[in-house]
């Protein structure tokens, strides 16, 4: 009988270790996922599916245009608040608690836990997602044209608020900013956005900042997906979305390197 | 006294508060020339009185019981009750507070209604009781609600809630006709269509139908929430 050795320490680079590190920040984000899933899924279902059936409450009778537009909006709308809401706040919460400087102590490469955070919310938005569509689309009895392009429409919006939430929650130190930034967000989202409405009834240069913000082009790729004829030049919208996507995962590994 | 002191805890948030109320109001009634591209004139009439009363109310309905929420989270509940105040001036004194907070916004927001829709109103001496009730009965119900429930959580939860309910699926903003029929039928017994109708009638002619009823809604709201208030603040120690 050989006397137990101890287990040879573990090396702390290359591809194995990586994914480990990965794996290990996926199941601890979503073990502290069980605190927040319950609000999470409420505040989708009320950002989505709540906002479409109050846009109607607002306009009473609508054409089927208009029905159309406003329920093919109510996915973008729930996707929003999830990545640009909802995780700043919780990295904000962190950082009232405390727990911020323990998750950098982890063993972990800070990449994955990014990548952690970023596949989280990702896959967490589709579920929401297809609540909002599919109310919407029952209340206002719609005959949507459903392609392929929802997966990637779906996966490029939710990933491009997953960052630049992230980017936001890190890279704004303060916590309460942090909240008047994200309360900021949900106002102009749900008050001033081209996504339930056309851009044609915004006033010009309200519909040029749209043009070079985010929200239309997240509300056009999904659109474009679900209708046919009501959206040109969606190829724009992937470019916009692709571009702040990879200027906020810039942000975001300032911020996280920059730390210590 | 306590007017005071109301004022002093708040002169953090007093601020923000202000501006956010005016931001959402005057917000609101521009955001509407988005929804609809042309507004009809009816819609415009809707929003510009409702945005009155949704003013009014929020603070009191919803920043109140999230104040009070904090307090008891921050374990500063129980100093305010050891104060050597009657319990009945601190509840004036915070509905005294909302109606300072309250009336700015009330007014920038009918300011930019007028402004931006050329609107038919007509105002009468109605608009004092009106705003009063209104004012007294959310506050007394955001009152009663944050001292009757324990849970802070709880309480933060059920006031973001119901900000959806106010904004979205309460008739304030738009006729109760554009509602379900069975939400139509159970807003005539929540004060919530009561105070917007009331307040409505205090600035149009003609639109608002039965104030009377609304006026007995509202009023029994108000006495109900005081009743609640006063057993759950008489209970205490």
């Amino acid at each position: 009988m050989t006397a137990p050795s101890l287990p040879a320490p573990p090396l702390r680079r290359g591809i194995a270790y990586w994914l480990t590190g990965y794996r290990g920040m996926l199941r601890f984000d979503l073990a502290s996922a069980r605190e927040w899933l319950v609000p999470f899924v409420i505040v989708q279902i009320l950002m989505g599916a709540g906002m479409a059936l109050i846009y109607g409450f607002y306009l009473g009778d609508m054409p089927i245009q208009v029905a159309t537009f406003v329920a093919t909006g109510a996915p973008t709308l729930a996707v929003i608040p999830l990545g640009m809401a909802l995780a700043p706040s919780l990295i904000a919460g962190r950082k009232v608690e405390g727990t911020y400087d323990f998750m950098w102590s982890l063993p972990v490469p800070r990449l994955t836990a990014a990548l952690s955070s970023y596949t989280l919310f990702t896959v967490l938005a589709a579920p929401g997602f297809a609540a909002a569509l599919g109310i919407a689309a029952w209340r206002y009895d719609l005959d949507l044209h459903v392609s392929a392009w929802v997966v990637p429409a779906v996966l490029l919006s939710s990933l491009m608020a997953a960052s630049v939430g992230f980017a936001v929650g890190h890279a704004v130190a303060q916590p309460a900013l942090v909240n008047v930034i994200t309360n900021l967000v949900i106002f102009v989202v749900l008050m001033f956005s081209p996504i339930a409405f056309p851009i044609e009834n915004f006033p010009g240069w309200l519909a040029a900042a749209h043009r070079v913000l985010p929200f239309w082009h997240m509300a056009n790729v999904v659109r474009a997906s679900l209708t046919t004829g009501l959206v040109e030049a969606v190829w724009q919208s992937y470019v916009v979305l692709g571009a702040w996507t990879a200027g906020a995962w810039f942000l975001a590994a300032w911020a996280v390197g920059r730390r210590r | 006294m306590m007017v005071r002191w109301e004022m002093t805890s708040l002169r953090m948030v007093l601020a923000i508060t202000v501006i956010v109320q005016i931001v959402s109001g005057a917000g609101f009634v521009l955001a509407l020339g988005l929804f609809f591209g042309q507004v009809p004139p009816r819609a415009a009439l809707f929003v510009s009185t409702g945005v009155l009363v949704v003013t009014l109310i929020t603070i009191g309905l919803v920043l109140g019981p999230q104040l009070v929420a904090l307090q008891k989270a921050e374990k500063t509940y129980d100093f305010l009750w050891s104060l050597p105040v009657p319990r009945t001036t601190a509840a004036l004194a915070w509905v005294t507070t909302n109606l300072v907070l309250g009336v700015p916004g009330m007014a920038v927001a009918l300011g930019v209604a007028l402004v931006r829709y050329d609107l038919d109103l007509h105002l009468s001496a109605a608009i004092v009781p009106a705003v009063l009730l209104t004012l007294f009965t959310g506050t007394m119900v955001g009152y009663a609600l944050a001292h009757a429930l324990g849970n802070p959580m709880l309480i933060v939860a059920i006031t973001q809630m119901l900000i959806f309910v106010i904004i979205g699926f309460s008739p304030i903003n738009f006729p109760a006709e554009q509602l379900p029929g069975w939400l139509a039928a159970l807003h005539r017994w929540l004060p919530l269509a009561p105070m917007a109708d009331t307040v409505r009638a205090g600035l149009t002619q003609g639109v608002v139908a039965d104030v009377a009823r609304s006026y007995l809604v509202l009023g029994a709201w108000a006495v109900a929430s005081v009743g609640v208030s006063a057993a759950v603040l008489g209970r205490r120690e």
